[in-house]
């Protein structure tokens, strides 16, 4: 599905390659104040949180209790910003052209990849070895010559190769807009363009080369997106609280991240459209299609949540049961309920309405909704996780400890909690507006594409759009 | 889709109908041999009967073996009818025209296969089944557990086998009405006028059939879940044996139907290229999309088995770590176990990343009759070694081996779905033949430069 807006009357220079290009760069190369402003607002969040991380390293790393909000702000970033280039990369690799004016914008979130990466080092102080005895994936204690700090080196790496594959994903997308930066503007921008875009001419061969690689980096992408998701939720999550053997949990991590993603494209594309001038590009196809992807995701969401539920509820176990206290059952009950509420009773009965679907604030606020709700999830999994005593204390945990011997209370948070939630969120939104005066937010290459597959041909009494689709 | 075929629709009515309107020469003979593969499982059933349960191989402390395990391999292949037509229809992927009906075909035949396959079989003596339900005993105050998986299996089973059922049937409709219009003879014009309803074709019929497509597809997707995972609870929710209290199991458990239904699908696809002659219809771009989806698929289903055995590992608890010991170390399973990794991911996911081996229908055949052997054998695997070990408070372990009379129900079962599919054939298409019609009506071509590529028209 295209955009609609091309064949609108009245609109007819963006029906030629030129009027695409001299209408995107205009976007691209223009600032408004109403931009400014909310980089100045996300600044002062950002610094907020800046305050409240200095706060919390006053508090030391031996207590990993009260970084419970910092590790969330983490894991809420993971599953949201850095799930959400997966909208282009499955949209590319199904070939399906209503991607065309939503991919960059669904790449330039692999840039808020690198400030998480940021985030993790502190993580990894707070996170304590295998030397103090736990469950990990590394099998300590049965297996002879394993670092003891081996969730710490796999998952570092790990999230390193993810950021890599998302900016060398984000380079290779831009390169033949970079062309059209150096070839069509002036100053830092086309000095900048011009080292960046590698002598890019649009040969035959460059554009194969950029297509094969794009799949090739997409396709790592998604499968080191899994891996992180895997790596955090087991050894930064799981393994903390003893007794706690969920072997979907590192799916259901997963799941939600894509879930997250569909939800942060959603609201991205609809402030790129009311507040970034992209309206002849942003049309209700794409609103309405990625709704569609969402409310499925949202009915996986609690599939993947029941399918463990109701096997800890019903095995009976001790140590399952007191899971289920920890995470859902128990102080943080109305976290859980939130989490619930927002992430799959919302979207399942306003989603189920095609007219809402199709709407075009219906699926941004089921969008919010949800990303409150991934929000709630997060500080219910990683602050009661985090509050959990023994693991790292040798005299308490030993990895044969089948199950919590009591359930602590909720940690709510404090000052430097809230400065460092506000911080996190506001910086990664400042990242990814900055990212935007440097590359265009919409692909100038692929909404040219689009001009050379789309026709309009009459059938019987009436005209339609005819969409090729190559190779 | 690369190819562009236009065919004409008198040339697509003949063709799709020809197997209905006449008969193949191989047609008969295969009929026969299948009925007699089938009657002898219903008289090894009967035999069972006469004798009792121990003319099987069960024995404790294994009380579930080929039944359960072709039980839950035929739920696993029913899911591709469902995971083929609905997914694809609401994605509307152009390639799923001319295999939707075979596959939603199989899904119905395979879940029969699975209710003869079922628990009901093995319980001793199934005709007190019908006493259970009716006329039942509300006087002595005993009531159904629901708690109980006799009661979950049946009602998720028969919910899908009526869904399917339906989905077929509105699926089926427009082409009733076009072998109405062409059969002969006193009673088939007949039934074939009372089947199709009278549709003419009206543009009100085809709005409503639409939508009543699309609503069936969107519904049915939940009940297709719901099916397979109320299988793996069977297992699940059980923390008496080893290996199968896992939270993963219905996830796990999905994936695995769809990777062993939809390469079911490929297979039937290059049977009916053969046998029915249907290669204007059934390209090789088709098994090329069909490959590619079976590589997300299968790694999909390789990361939830990996998965599967990582908490098994990470769980250290001595029990769970020898189980996994006897799978995958020791005499028989050792073998089973290998083969089972190698037909069902190692051999067939390297093949089918080649475009080559993608495109040729008798390596894709190949490769897919691979994935179902080990996606039994993987059925099995999870079945048996669990209850073959020694644990506390048992007094019998051993391993089983299954009896004559075992082989010969499960082999009718298979029996049964090429019959029931060779019988389908015979009176109605299988390949839709009005969905291909408006596949070739939507189809159409795009200039770029010097080339000319495939497209098609968008509403």
């Amino acid at each position: 599905m295209a955009s609609e807006s091309a064949a609108q009357p009245g609109k007819l220079a963006l029906d030629t390659p030129v009027g695409v290009i001299r209408d995107l760069l205009g976007k691209y190369q223009k600032t408004g104040d109403a931009y400014w402003r909310a980089v100045a607002l996300f600044g002062v969040l950002f610094a907020l949180g800046i305050i409240g991380f200095i706060m919390r390293l006053s508090d030391g790393v031996s207590d990993k209790a009260v970084w419970g909000y910092y590790a969330a702000m983490f894991a809420f970033i993971l599953t949201t910003a850095q799930a959400a280039p997966m909208v282009a990369i499955a949209t590319r690799l199904t070939k399906a052209h209503w991607r065309r004016p939503i991919s960059r914008a669904a790449e330039l979130w692999t840039i808020v990849g690198l400030f998480n990466l940021i985030l993790f080092i502190p993580l990894l102080w707070v996170l304590p070895s295998l030397e103090d005895g736990r469950r990990s994936l590394w099998f300590f204690g049965n297996v002879d010559d394993i670092p003891i700090y081996s969730p710490h080196i796999w998952a570092t790496l790990a999230l390193v190769f993810l950021v890599i594959a998302g900016l060398m994903m984000l380079w290779v997308s831009c390169l033949p807009d970079l062309a059209t930066i150096r070839d069509n503007s002036s100053g830092w921008r086309q000095r900048w363009a011009k080292r960046l875009a590698f002598q890019w001419r649009g040969t035959s061969a460059q554009w194969n080369m950029q297509h094969h690689r794009l799949g090739i980096l997409g396709a790592f992408y998604f499968m080191m997106l899994v891996f992180v998701h895997f790596l955090i939720s087991v050894d930064f999550l799981m393994a903390l609280v003893p007794g706690w053997i969920d072997a979907l949990f590192p799916a259901t991590h997963a799941a939600n991240a894509l879930q997250a993603g569909a939800a942060t494209m959603l609201l991205t594309l609809f402030f790129l459209r009311q507040f970034g001038g992209y309206k002849d590009y942003i049309t209700l196809d794409q609103m309405w299609l990625l709704g569609k992807i969402l409310f499925a995701l949202s009915l996986l969401w609690f599939w993947f949540w029941f399918s463990s539920f109701i096997i800890l509820w019903y095995g009976k176990r001790p140590n399952e049961q007191a899971v289920l206290e920890l995470l859902m059952i128990g102080p943080y009950l109305p976290v859980f309920m939130a989490a619930f509420i927002l992430n799959f009773l919302v979207p399942l009965f306003t989603m189920i309405w095609n007219p809402l679907r199709k709407s075009l604030w219906g699926p941004p606020l089921i969008a919010t909704s949800v990303i409150i709700g991934t929000f709630f999830d997060r500080i219910r999994l990683y602050v009661a996780t985090y509050t959990v005593p023994g693991i790292g204390d040798p005299a308490v945990d030993k990895h044969g400890a089948l199950a919590m011997d009591a359930i602590t209370k909720a940690n709510l948070p404090d000052l430097a909690d809230i400065f460092i939630i506000v911080g996190v969120i506001g910086g990664s939104i400042l990242v990814f507006l900055l990212a935007t005066r440097i590359i265009p937010s919409v692909s100038i290459w692929e909404q040219r594409e689009l001009l050379l597959y789309k026709v309009h041909k009459p059938f019987h009494r009436t005209e339609v759009m005819v969409l090729g689709k190559r190779d | 889709m690369q190819d562009h075929i236009q065919i004409d629709h008198k040339d697509i009515n003949r063709d799709l109908l020809s197997g209905v309107l006449g008969t193949p020469s191989w047609w008969l003979g295969a009929v026969v041999f299948l009925t007699l593969v089938f009657l002898a499982g219903i008289g090894a059933f009967g035999y069972m009967l006469n004798k009792g349960i121990g003319v099987t191989g069960l024995n404790r402390p294994i009380m579930w073996g080929f039944f359960m395990t072709n039980f839950v391999f035929w739920i696993g292949i029913s899911h591709a009818g469902i995971m083929i037509s609905a997914i694809l229809r609401l994605t509307q992927a152009e390639w799923r025209r001319p295999i939707t009906r075979a596959a939603e075909v199989m899904t119905v035949f395979s879940l029969m296969a699975a209710l003869m396959a079922a628990p009901l079989v093995h319980v001793g003596r199934p005709w007190r089944a019908a006493l259970w339900v009716f006329p039942y005993d509300f006087a002595r105050g005993v009531w159904p557990n629901i708690r109980s998986p006799f009661i979950w299996d049946p009602s998720a089973v028969m919910t899908y086998l009526t869904a399917s059922s339906l989905f077929v049937f509105v699926a089926l409709l427009p082409d009733l009405a076009v072998i109405r219009d062409r059969a002969t003879g006193k009673w088939a014009p007949k039934i074939y006028s009372a089947l199709c309803m009278g549709w003419r074709g009206t543009p009100r019929q085809w709005k409503l059939q639409a939508l009543a497509g699309i609503l069936l597809s969107a519904l049915v997707l939940p009940v297709f879940v719901s099916v397979h995972s109320i299988v793996s609870w069977d297992f699940a929710v059980n923390i008496g044996v080893e290996g199968w209290h896992s939270t993963i199991f219905a996830p796990y458990f999905i994936i695995g139907a769809i990777h062993s239904g939809v390469s079911a699908v490929a297979m039937l696809m290059a049977v009916m290229v053969w046998l029915w002659k249907l290669d204007k219809y059934i390209r090789p771009d088709h098994f090329d999309a069909i490959g590619r989806l079976l590589i997300v698929v299968a790694t999909t289903w390789f990361f939830f088995f990996f998965l599967e055995w990582v908490f098994a590992l990470y769980t250290l608890e001595g029990p769970e770590l020898a189980l996994r010991e006897l799978q995958v170390f020791q005499w028989p399973y050792i073998f089973l176990f290998i083969l089972f990794l190698m037909t069902a991911y190692f051999i067939p996911v390297p093949l089918w990343l080649f475009k080559k081996v993608r495109r040729s229908i008798p390596l894709m055949f190949f490769t897919t009759v691979l994935v179902n052997v080990g996606m039994w054998l993987e059925r099995f695997l999870i079945i048996i070694p669990g209850m073959a070990r020694k644990t506390p408070l048992t007094f019998d372990w051993g391993t089983y081996h299954p009896s004559l009379v075992e082989i010969l129900m499960v082999a009718s079962t298979f029996a049964w779905v090429a019959l029931g599919m060779l019988l389908f054939s015979k009176v109605f298409p299988l390949i839709p033949i009005f969905d291909i019609k408006e596949g070739m009506v939507f189809r159409d071509e795009v200039k770029i430069g010097r080339r000319t590529i495939p497209a098609s028209i968008r509403e």
